[in-house]
């Protein structure tokens, strides 16, 4: 995949991605009063939650574990049940996109924190290296032609460049911390949300929301990272018993942020997404038999030589693998586009 | 096992957990209760280790003890050598950093963690002060490339920074950040060390309380996992020293547990320690008689 630049969306669409003080106003709701924080909110929440989930929990035997609702879980048992059994059943497979988002979480996990990136690249791999690399990218990478690793490299680079040149280190008195986990335990731990949020500034709330809940993505724009946003404000919500006051997505190859408040219809349509998952991830654990959903993804199913709905939707009953065209970043569930208008606050 | 405190849910949260560390004490320990426990308890210890292969010495920790009562199959593997990573030390930079901002030396957590990483890497450095024993990660830490300094720094800064925000210290009488970890060596024995920490110790009307800072969501038998710490403290440092509760805080999911300490619950502990202890002795057993740890505990589980 060739580089990007972010200066092509600037040229394209006139757009200019926000920056410094802008970039931090626009997280911090400068300018906007923070919302009073319900204090029983979270616990009406957790309670609708447990209602919901308490009869489809109980299907599952206790010797299958805590059903772990994620948010890839989530959009995965949402847009096809079959397809996500399918990929949870196949060897796992590491792409070059996954290796990019692991690569540029770890460089803007180091700017967050230290305010220097000298070398993109050799910092972004003694990153994943230091920890044990439990995700296989540094085996990856390894493993990569050598000129496709320089392509990586490259693209690494520019995400790292953006990332330095718009991004203000946040002020320590923020608090901000990074890949911080959120767990949320519901209906006795049988059903378990959880999450890694990739920043978090703000000290917990008292009378008003103060979270900030920034995720970072590098790849291109998609519809559901807004529902993946919605599903940490919720976890962020139970876990602490305040929403967050602004969430947000951060685009580091074009440099767009798409902000939100922290509306009571926000939580509330993220909680029926949920309920909706989760009862259908607790069904596929008690042994119900996948529902097949043909969607954009069937052509890349590792189960498309069994699902007849698929091969229709796919044309075909030969799956591709991710990287078999440089469109493969654009596994889209809908019709790629911009969904709203970058950098403005939802 | 006395009874469970609850905890207002008001915010700040932070205001609700301090009261729950500082309340009066609900419970007391008697010096005689508390000698047959520790006398009956190291009898029976002493009779479980005599079947360890000789030479073999064990030291419960929290870690062992978890691992004892949830992953019993995992006893009986041979430890590898010692691997640090950011995960491994976040504990150990990050107690550090939030008793450099308790005593005002530092203005946040994140100053601080940058500060104890600066000082650790000094002192394991060619140049540092050599009258200075420098903390077990630095040495690690000072080889490791920008890259990888900058994760242990953001792990450190994660971790202090939820136990920062976690209480008002203002408020809180005599606190300690981490402190000393308590041994207690089985008396009668050499192969027994029992090994607890706490995070954070402070005192109400004279009496410790310890708040212990777990991962994830509290364990099933979260009252054996708080209960270990106050065990541990009571054997090692006396009568005196028996907790008035054991606050434990998950704050991946906000959980928090309260485990106010009589002799039910020291008692109820000890009996988790004599099980965890036969646990592993049956896996060390099992690996000796095997010759090989292929399947490590597998004794073990029958016995369950």
């Amino acid at each position: 995949m060739p580089p990007s630049s972010p200066i092509a969306v600037s040229a394209s669409t006139g757009y200019r991605p926000p920056e410094g003080t802008d970039l931090l106003h626009r997280l911090r709701g400068q300018g906007t009063t923070r919302p009073t924080v319900d204090p029983g909110l979270a616990g009406g929440l957790r309670d609708w939650l447990e209602d919901g989930l308490a009869d489809a929990a109980a299907e599952v035997s206790p010797e299958a574990g805590p059903v772990r609702v994620s948010k890839d879980a989530l959009t995965g048992v949402l847009t096809c049940e079959a397809h996500l059994v399918a990929r949870r059943t196949a060897p796992r497979v590491i792409s070059e996109e996954m290796a990019r988002g692991s690569l540029v979480d770890a460089l803007f996990r180091q700017w967050v924190t230290t305010g220097r990136v000298d070398d993109p690249w050799a910092d972004a791999m003694s990153a994943v290296e230091v920890g044990g690399d439990p995700d296989g990218i540094a085996g990856f990478v390894a493993s990569m032609a050598d000129e496709r690793r320089q392509v990586l490299a490259e693209e690494i680079a520019e995400h790292a460049a953006g990332i330095v040149a718009r991004w203000p280190v946040p002020s320590p008195m923020w608090l901000p911390r990074t890949q911080e986990r959120v767990v949320v335990p519901l209906v006795g731990g049988r059903v378990v949300m959880n999450g890694v949020v990739d920043l978090a500034f703000g000290g917990p709330a008292g009378e008003r929301a103060s979270v900030c809940v920034v995720e970072l993505k590098s790849g291109r724009r998609r519809v559901e990272h807004r529902g993946d946003l919605h599903f940490y404000a919720l976890l962020e919500t139970l876990r602490s018993g305040a929403p967050p006051f602004r969430i947000a997505t951060y685009y580091t190859r074009t440099g767009e942020l798409d902000v939100e408040a922290v509306s009571e219809d926000v939580l509330v349509s993220a909680l029926q997404r949920v309920l909706a998952g989760a009862v259908k991830l607790c069904r596929l654990a008690a042994g119900t038999e996948p529902a097949r959903s043909p969607n954009g993804l069937c052509a890349w199913c590792s189960d498309l030589p069994r699902c007849e709905p698929g091969q229709t939707r796919a044309g075909t009953d030969v799956p591709r693998r991710a990287g078999d065209t440089v469109d493969d970043d654009d596994l889209d569930l809908v019709p790629r586009g911009l969904v709203g208008e970058g950098g403005q606050d939802g | 096992m006395g009874p469970t405190i609850g905890m207002s849910v008001a915010l700040p949260r932070a205001g609700a957990l301090t009261d729950a560390l500082m309340a009066p004490p609900t419970e007391t320990v008697g010096a005689d209760e508390l000698r047959r426990l520790r006398d009956r308890l190291a009898g029976d210890l002493v009779t479980l280790v005599e079947e360890l292969p000789a030479g073999e010495k064990l030291k419960l920790d929290e870690f062992r003890f978890g691992q004892a009562r949830e992953h019993p199959d995992r006893l009986g593997a041979d430890d590898g050598p010692f691997v640090a990573s950011p995960a491994v030390c976040r504990r150990a930079v990050g107690s550090a950093a939030v008793a450099r901002c308790l005593r005002r030396r530092s203005s946040s957590p994140a100053v601080a963690v940058a500060e104890v990483l600066a000082a650790g890497a000094e002192d394991a450095g060619d140049g540092g002060d050599p009258t200075v024993r420098a903390p077990w990660w630095a040495g690690w830490y000072g080889g490791l490339s920008a890259g990888g300094r900058a994760m242990v720094e953001a792990e450190a800064v994660t971790w202090a920074t939820q136990l920062w925000t976690a209480l008002e210290w203002e408020r809180l009488v005599q606190p300690m950040v981490g402190g000393s970890d308590d041994w207690w060596d089985c008396p009668g024995t050499r192969s027994l060390t029992l090994k607890g920490r706490a995070d954070v110790r402070v005192r109400t009307e004279g009496r410790p309380v310890l708040l212990v800072v777990g991962s994830g969501v509290p364990p099933f038998d979260w009252r054996a996992a708080l209960g270990f710490p106050a065990l541990v403290a009571t054997l090692a440092r006396g009568e005196k020293s028996v907790p008035a509760r054991v606050v434990g805080l998950w704050p991946a999911s906000g959980q928090v547990r309260i485990l106010p300490v009589d002799i039910e619950a020291l008692a109820e502990t000890a009996t988790a320690v004599m099980a965890a202890v036969a646990t592993w002795v049956d896996a060390r057993l099992e690996v000796k008689q095997r010759g090989r740890p292929s399947r490590p505990g597998a004794r073990a589980e029958a016995r369950r």
